[in-house]
This record gives structure tokens, C-alpha cells and sequence, in this order.
């Protein structure tokens, strides 16, 4: 959908635009895409107890077409990276990618070793970065809602 | 019999043995005709002079573990494949963090890094200042590069 504000017709597509980036922030479906030990805090905000579903993101998809969120949960390895920016760029525009720990922020406790990437936002543009070794679900769970707040923001700028 | 350098116990019971270089594929092999069916584990130690192999093997039967220590000058071990068939990956694995190689091996490469990646990461000597970057080409190989615009 075009985002000129030509003029004419500019306030109704304007609505649209929010009422498309509402719609899109409440139906994030996240891909399974656990590397390392944030997985485990990662799989626990799809349980019954921090049910994501409750803001709208559903089931962890299995496959890359099927989603349009990655939470990059793990250590990002350089042998691994390849294969993560050609995962991104199967999945389908509009794409978001949530960098969860501090180890795919920027290396973390093996920003000294050979064979660590030093952040994953060298790889893949990352919308929210989540700190944390590892961070809470809780905390995970409020990196998703400021991502929905991202995105209905996006219709607005 | 093989003659053996040196054997202590562990803390655990756990008999150790220190045998040369030479002798090691003699002794794997009787420690295996006496029930050690399991080979648990093959680790190299670099002590910067020489380099150190210690073989963990496993009876099953009675679950007890032997410790097997040997050490090589000139970064040359025999290899221990053609007994046990789990040694392979293993080796590979020696091969490949620590350069260790392993005459006789049947498939001798790298198991984790790119086969262009320059050097051994568990060496003493290895060069952390020069950092080496992967990338993969359009069949799905990897490769390494020490050029930071090209991979990751």
C-alpha cells in the first residue's frame, strides 16, 4: 500500500494505513528460531503462564514463509550466520526481528572468542533489542508490545 | 603386553594410564578385547611444547571408565578409526580446534570451521588479533574470509 500523502483522498488513506498497521501489529507470527539458552525464556512466553496469544501473537511458525517476526534467541555463531540472513530473507515483507540477549546484541560473554558474531544487527536490521542473560519472559513479553507500539507508529510518521 | 609409562588412579577409582605414542593403538586395542566397548571421549590439551591426547574409554557392562593419556612432539597421532567407528568424528574434531593430525584416518577434514579458515582456535598460539569473517557461497559452502566486508 502506497504511503504518499498526495492530497487528495490522503485523510482515508490514512485511516487505512493505521487500521492495516493495527491489524499487523496484533497478528505478529513469531518464527521458532532458538540458537542457544534464550530459547528456553523464549519458549516460555508461548506457554499458558505469559501467553503471547493474548497480544495477538499466535504459535510459533516452523517455517519462514509463514512468519513475519524472528526472535533471534542465542549466541549468533559465524557459522550460523550465513544461514540466518538467508532465513530473513525468505520471509515475507513486512519483516521484524526482535535481538534477545546480550549475546546477539553484541557478543556477549564471548565477545573475545573466534567464532561469535558481535551482534546480530550485523546481519539482519534488528527492531528491538532485549538485554538480558537471559532476560525474563516478562521482559521478552515487553519487547514484543513495544514492537506492536513500533508498528502502529509506522502508519503515523 | 604394553608397556605402559606411567598408571595412577583417579579420585574415582578411575585407572589412568600414560603409554607412548607408539604402543596407544596396541593398548586401545586390548583395553577393547577386555570388555571397554565404548569409546566416551577423545580430547587434545596444548601444553605449547607438546601436544596432549587423552582417550575416556567406557565398559559398559560394568561401567567403568579408563583413562588413556599419550602425547605427541610433532602434532602426529595414529589414528584410532578403524576400532572404534565414533573415533572418526572425534578426530575430526582434534583435527580440526587443535590441528592434531591422524595418520590413517579414512575422511581427515575439518568438522565445525570453514576448510579455508586459517589456523587452529584451541592452539596457545593462535592469533585472536586476526579476525576471520564466514560466508557462504551459492552451492552452500562455507568458506572464511579476513575480509570484513564479505561475511560475517
Amino acid at each position: 500500500m502506497a504511503k504518499v500523502k498526495s492530497g487528495e483522498g490522503g485523510a482515508l488513506t490514512t485511516t487505512i494505513d493505521q487500521a492495516m498497521e493495527w491489524a499487523r501489529s496484533n497478528s505478529l507470527w513469531p518464527l521458532t528460531f532458538g540458537l542457544a539458552c534464550c530459547a528456553i525464556e523464549m519458549m516460555a512466553i508461548q506457554a499458558s503462564n505469559l501467553d503471547i496469544s493474548r497480544f495477538g501473537s499466535e504459535i510459533f511458525r516452523n517455517s519462514p514463509r509463514q512468519s513475519d517476526l524472528m526472535i533471534v534467541s542465542g549466541t549468533v555463531t559465524k557459522k550460523m550466520a550465513p544461514r540466518l540472513r538467508r532465513i530473513y530473507d525468505e520471509m515475507p515483507y513486512p519483516k521484524y526481528v526482535i535481538a534477545m540477549g546480550v549475546c546477539v546484541i553484541q557478543g556477549g560473554p564471548y565477545h573475545l572468542g573466534y567464532s561469535v558474531v558481535l551482534g546480530v544487527d550485523r546481519v539482519v536490521p534488528v527492531d528491538v533489542y532485549v538485554p538480558g542473560c537471559p532476560p525474563t519472559p516478562e521482559a521478552l513479553t515487553y519487547g514484543i508490545m513495544l514492537l506492536q507500539k513500533k508498528i502502529r507508529n509506522e502508519a503515523e510518521r | 603386553m604394553v608397556e605402559i609409562i606411567e598408571e595412577t588412579k583417579g579420585k574415582d577409582g578411575r585407572r589412568n594410564l600414560k603409554v607412548a605414542k607408539e604402543n596407544l593403538v596396541e593398548l586401545i586395542k586390548d583395553l577393547k578385547s577386555k570388555g571397554y566397548d565404548h569409546l566416551s571421549l577423545i580430547t587434545g590439551i596444548d601444553r605449547k611444547d607438546r601436544l596432549e591426547v587423552v582417550y575416556h574409554l567406557h565398559n559398559m557392562k560394568e561401567n567403568v571408565y579408563v583413562v588413556v593419556r599419550t602425547e605427541t612432539m610433532d602434532e602426529r597421532m595414529p589414528s584410532i578409526s578403524s576400532l572404534y567407528a565414533s573415533a572418526n568424528w572425534e578426530e575430526r574434531e582434534q583435527y580440526d580446534m587443535l590441528g592434531i593430525v591422524f595418520e590413517g584416518h579414512p575422511n581427515l577434514k575439518r568438522m565445525f570451521l570453514p576448510e579455508s579458515w586459517v589456523g587452529h582456535p584451541l592452539r596457545k598460539n593462535y592469533d585472536l588479533s586476526k579476525v576471520q569473517y564466514v560466508n557462504m557461497d551459492e552451492e552452500g559452502n562455507d568458506y572464511a574470509t579476513f575480509d570484513p566486508g564479505d561475511g560475517w
